[in-house]
């Protein structure tokens, strides 16, 4: 017995010997493998780890991403798989919708290849978890831009793709049409968003009791809705059209939206914070889309363009003289023309998209046309 | 003397009195005795009849005539393999193929291994009949046949038939093979089944001489026994076969493609939900044996860690593993970790599972009585081999019905994939109602069919376990 302890003994201390050799291995492969890819070595992250511990976020961050992106080949975009016209994986397996045209435009803007984007669903709650631990590099996944995002989570909120408001739908039988009909009811809401707040904000500043019903996702909530599970419910108005449309669409009850909206919700692109050299080329490929249709270029017509206008040569890259035209944002000269040939521009996308409602007249026309769309000249 | 003499056949036949009463019943008597034999009696099981019957009555119609069954057969691809890329859907195919080769070869191997032992012990074995193995696998056969009805085109039938027979022909041919040949024939196989995830993966990040040295040691290993006449031909042939496995694995590598088009985090569906879960029970075996052995030691800093790995594992939530796994496991190892989703979701799946395996195991180590390992040191046999042939074959038997049950709970357990939002079959199942023509529509249905499959596994697996716990006699030693 004796022997046979002293015999583990010595194993376990050659175990040992074997581990820390290839702990030191390990060490080594690390920095030789990220030392040319990168500026920042892993010695500099593990130098700061103080610092880290009071922002985690700069721990995934190490700046260069747009150099991490071009080096893998491919850029990876959180956004989601069930929402109808934003976002959604369609039955061939694919993922469509207005958010994702965005992710390809960055894609696109890049590499000049609308495909070599990463679709990462994300659920709401873990999104922002998510983007600063560099699971992906953007997000769209009809984020709503608020102070707290933009300053604890670690977000970095840039051009706003969706002007939207959070409304509340009911059966058209029940006659609610205004907040106050709705005291003591039911409301069905999915639960860790903005939505969520803004109704117990609402509701309680008005004074008017409720019960919330939450659920993790419509898959479940539009269901139990429909099942009379509650009086109502509250999503951004864009969303409430489409359930609308489908339970209308079903033979189910008629529904109503009421007018009133209770809050802002500006939709748009996020990166993680620190980055500004990402940040400004993910921002000048969104907004290429709508700069596009204000030129009154489309996926059609951008590609032979052969007008004299100087804004619109150098928006294609072409330059007054011919000889190119690069604003130093780390994209191709011709980046627009890639977006806008694979994408489309912004109104193409966004009536590719019925369940989006109608873009005329609304709150996301073109700032010409009175809506909210503006970008800065490019030039 | 002639009173305990065993009396004779003739005599038994001569003699009615002597046989055992015939205990079979009629139908009807059956009935009269147990569900008729007094009023109550008789009352209860009408209603229960009557019940029962229109139970069957509303599901059979809702099943086979109102149910719209439109969202599962035009999601079945969905359901089925997820977000796999459409047009390399070929790899799924070639590594069907591959794994029905390799379970015929394995299935042909222990069939001819039992046989040989028959051979040379002279015990006749009994072997299956295809009744036998219709009523072991029904189950499956007919989920199997419920899935083809709602395919639309022809091919995924045809397919499925011709790889039951690739596996049956493997099969049979294994059992032509000359005894030498069985060990290679395991070898074979394994190597197969990791060749195969490697057509799905693609084999991006992957070395093709990575593959090809397993290869030549398999052929190395194989040919280690060859009897040849000419000392010289052995050497040569065994150089042969390792050049040639080379060579093999080279060109399957170029056919795979070097390309980037699939990755393990295209799995997903069901194909997603049975790998995942088929990896983790045949990990978590080992490494919970390990544990609960662990845990037994008299090594206290063996004991310890084992102590410490299962209570913490066993007190956290799977779902907040889960997440630990997504998400901060790139905060420690930065963002562009290889560690793809999927080899994350089986990893934590793995370690959570032999957590509480390892407390099963344990139980069975401990109704083995102590008497058994003292005969064993007064036979002279070394520690290992009292564990190895004494402690483990019956502290496994014994913990057979709850071994089982945690694989089939593990199996169910795959559907929190879906918190991190990894589209395995459940998943799958919920998105399709995110499309717009089923947001509000055929919910049960989707249900029903996903219940269906579920099942149909599960119950599999126990209908297998029972099976081996008959082959073993627990429960009758």
């Amino acid at each position: 017995m004796q022997k046979s302890i002293s015999r583990l003994l010595a194993l376990l201390g050659l175990l040992m010997a074997f581990s820390l050799i290839a702990a030191s291995c390990g060490n080594d492969d690390d920095s030789s493998a990220d030392a040319p890819s990168n500026t920042a070595t892993p010695s500099a992250t593990a130098d700061s780890g103080a610092d880290a511990e009071a922002t985690p976020i700069v721990l995934a961050q190490n700046g260069g991403t747009l150099q991490t992106v071009l080096d893998r080949g491919n850029v990876r975009c959180g956004s989601r798989d069930d929402v109808p016209g934003f976002a959604l994986l369609n039955d061939a397996g694919e993922y469509e919708g207005f958010d994702i045209d965005m992710c390809r435009a960055v894609a696109a803007a890049i590499f000049g290849d609308a495909d070599e984007v990463e679709i990462v669903p994300v659920t709401s709650a873990e999104r922002f978890t998510a983007l600063a631990s560099g699971q992906f590099e953007v997000m769209n996944r009809n984020t709503t831009w608020t102070a707290t995002r933009d300053g604890d989570e670690g977000a970095n909120f840039l051009f706003t793709t969706y002007y939207d408001g959070q409304g509340i739908m009911v059966p058209a039988s029940t006659g609610f049409t205004t907040l106050n009909d709705l005291e003591d009811a039911n409301i069905c809401v999915s639960t860790g968003t903005t939505t969520e707040l803004n109704l117990t904000a609402v509701f309680q500043a008005r004074q008017i009791p409720f019960n919330p019903v939450t659920f993790e996702g419509f898959d479940t909530l539009v269901p139990a809705y429909e099942e009379g599970q509650c009086e109502a419910m509250t999503a951004d108005s864009s969303v409430l059209g489409v359930f609308k449309y489908e339970i209308e669409q079903d033979g189910g009850d008629d529904q109503h939206i009421m007018t009133e909206l209770i809050s802002k919700e500006p939709l748009g692109t996020v990166v993680r914070d620190g980055d500004t050299e990402w940040a400004q080329v993910v921002n000048w490929a969104t907004m290429a889309t709508v700069q596009a249709w204000e030129f009154g270029l489309d996926s059609s017509n951008i590609g032979s363009y052969s007008g004299t206008d100087p804004n619109i040569l150098n928006f294609i890259g072409a330059g007054q003289d011919g000889d190119g035209f690069n604003p130093g944002l780390g994209l191709p000269d011709d980046f627009a023309v890639h977006v806008v040939e694979q994408v489309g521009n912004y109104e193409e996308i966004f009536n590719r998209y019925p369940q989006l409602g109608v873009l005329e007249g609304s709150v996301n026309d073109l700032w010409s046309n009175g809506g909210l769309m503006y970008v800065p000249p490019y030039r | 003397m002639t009173d305990t003499m065993p009396p004779s056949e003739t005599a038994l036949q001569n003699n009615p009195s002597r046989l055992p009463p015939d205990m079979r019943v009629s139908p009807s008597t059956w009935m009269r005795k147990n569900l008729f034999n007094n009023w109550y009696n008789a009352l209860i099981s009408v209603v229960a009849g009557v019940v029962g019957a229109l139970l069957v009555f509303y599901f059979g119609r809702f099943v086979l005539v109102t149910g719209e069954w439109e969202a599962v057969r035009k999601n079945l691809t969905l359901l089925m393999t997820g977000v796999y890329p459409r047009n390399e859907q070929w790899r799924l195919v070639a590594q069907m193929y591959i794994i029905a080769s390799a379970l015929g070869l394995t299935w042909g191997t222990v069939t001819a291994q039992s046989l040989d032992r028959a051979e040379d012990t002279g015990v006749e074995k009994h072997r299956p009949t295809p009744i036998d193995l219709l009523r072991r696998y029904w189950a499956v056969l007919f989920m199997l046949a419920v899935i083809l009805v709602l395919t639309q085109t022809i091919w995924p039938t045809l397919f499925t038939l011709s790889t039951i027979a690739v596996g049956l022909t493997v099969r049979s041919g294994a059992m032509r093979l000359p005894r030498s040949a069985r060990q290679p024939c395991w070898y074979a196989a394994a190597f197969m089944a990791i060749v195969s995830f490697q057509v799905v993966s693609g084999t991006n990040g992957n070395a093709w001489w990575w593959t090809a040295a397993l290869a030549a040691f398999i052929a190395m290993q194989s040919t280690a026994n060859l009897e040849t006449t000419v000392a010289w031909h052995r050497t040569a042939l065994r150089i042969g076969s390792i050049a040639a496995a080379v060579v093999v694995v080279r060109i399957a590598y170029w056919l795979i493609g070097d390309t980037s088009s699939v990755s393990w985090d295209d799995w997903s569906g069901l194909y997603l939900t049975l790998v995942a879960s088929g990896a983790a029970i045949i990990l978590s075996f080992p490494l919970a044996l390990l544990l609960a052995l662990g845990r037994r030691s008299s090594l206290p800093v063996v004991r310890w860690l084992c102590v410490t790995y299962i209570e913490i594992f066993r007190g956290v939530p799977f779902i907040v593993l889960l997440f630990i796994a997504k998400i901060f496991i790139d905060f420690f190892l930065g963002a562009d970790t290889p560690l793809s989703l999927t080899t994350r979701t089986i990893v934590v799946f793995t370690i959570f599972s032999s957590a509480y395996l390892a407390e099963v195991v344990r139980g069975g180590l401990q109704a083995v009585p102590k008497g058994q390992i003292e005969a064993g040191q007064a036979a002279g046999m070394q520690p290992p081999a009292i564990m190895r042939l004494i402690v483990l074959p019956q502290a496994l038997r014994a913990v057979i019905p709850a071994m089982v049950g945690q694989f089939i709970s593990l199996y169910k357990d795959s559907t929190l994939f879906a918190f991190i939002s990894v589209v395995d079959f459940y998943r799958a199942r919920e998105l399709i109602h995110s499309q717009q023509e089923f947001t509000t529509t055929a919910i049960f249905e989707t249900l029903v069919f996903a219940a269906f499959i579920y099942w149909a596994i599960s119950y599999t697996m126990s209908k297998e376990s029972q099976r081996l716990e008959r082959h073993l006699g627990v429960g009758e030693r």
